[in-house]
């Protein structure tokens, strides 16, 4: 028996894989990590007196970028369908789509983040600019990390006795990651730039 | 243990669902957020129904994510178990801790929200 084919009949107590329940209480905390950002924004949301508030922010910049994670999501999705068909292009091809889109999306956050900070919205102008940088910085990041993530994911398939129709699992695995951070974006795009200034 | 490799090999089954499903339910998420931005521009004329709109169309959003990208509705319930636990506790912090604040019972006596001026009680 193969390496890779012990890998995929590795049985457990619970009948699931350890490795992605491992994903899967990660991703359960991390709810928790921006539940608490979440709520902290909420509660200095339209208290400070000083500096600019929600009316500085563009809706239109931020559908274009919710929409290309969104597209992100997608080819995520399509890459996980190729690893686990055996369409090894297909699932490549979709890697690199995820990761170019994941790129756009910062690229959209660094100019909005420019454009609010030439209009006098800082990390340090009030508590309001404080909580906004902070919750979705944080997004930033781990769209930031998922880019590494699947990057890596990418490499390794390229490479001779690298991922491939052997180990879906390690793609359905960054997949989940990528999806996630695609949800708490969902969440925060509704609360903190759809829904008005209560 | 033949119980429960057979409940493993069940969940090691891939979801049925093709690439045309996959791409419409991406046009769909994609509807649905031009649908949430048309609302946002008209605030003003969907008054009270605008913010239980969009928080409405932002839970069907994210629950087509979880349980058709994520697979939680093809995969193991022990999953959805740990995922709903985070995500359950995350909105009841998220409760608690916006009412604390916005009905702080120190400001006055008898209570007072965010915002409301000072009193100050000789």
């Amino acid at each position: 028996m193969s390496a890779a084919t012990h890998e995929t009949e590795h049985h457990t107590s619970l009948g699931v894989d350890n490795r992605k329940l491992l994903m899967w209480i990660f991703l359960a905390s991390e709810c928790l990590f921006f539940g608490s950002l979440l709520s902290t924004y909420l509660i200095f949301k339209g208290e400070s007196l000083s500096g600019p508030g929600t009316d500085i922010f563009a809706f239109e910049i931020t559908s274009i970028s919710t929409f290309v994670l969104l597209m992100s999501s997608l080819s995520m999705v399509l890459a996980v369908y190729g690893a686990q068909h055996g369409q090894l292009g297909l699932m490549k091809l979709m890697l690199l789509c995820t990761i170019l889109l994941g790129l756009v999306f910062l690229g959209f956050q660094v100019y909005e983040f420019k454009t609010f900070a030439s209009e006098g919205l800082t990390l340090s102008t009030n508590q309001f600019g404080a909580s906004f940088y902070i919750l979705t910085g944080f997004h930033g990041c781990h769209v930031g990390v998922g880019v590494l993530y699947l990057s890596s994911l990418l490499v390794s398939s390229v490479r001779r006795n690298g991922i491939g129709k052997e180990t879906p699992l390690y793609i359905d695995i960054g997949g989940l990651y990528w999806h996630f951070v695609d949800i708490v974006w969902i969440v925060l795009f509704t609360v903190v730039y759809l829904i008005p200034a209560y | 243990m033949a119980e429960m490799n057979a409940a493993h090999d069940a969940h090691d089954e891939h979801p049925t669902t093709t690439i045309r499903e996959y791409l419409l339910i991406g046009l769909l998420l994609s509807v649905i957020t031009a649908v949430e931005l048309v609302m946002s521009l008209y605030e003003d004329a969907l008054g009270a129904i605008l913010i239980p709109g969009l928080l409405i169309f932002s839970a069907i959003k994210f629950v087509i994510v979880v349980a058709m990208f994520m697979h939680l509705k093809f995969d193991s319930i022990r999953f959805t178990q740990i995922f709903a636990f985070g995500f359950v506790l995350a909105t009841a912090l998220l409760i608690a801790v916006v009412v604390l604040f916005a009905f702080d019972a120190s400001d006055a006596i008898g209570g007072g929200f965010i915002g409301d001026p000072i009193e100050h009680h000789d």
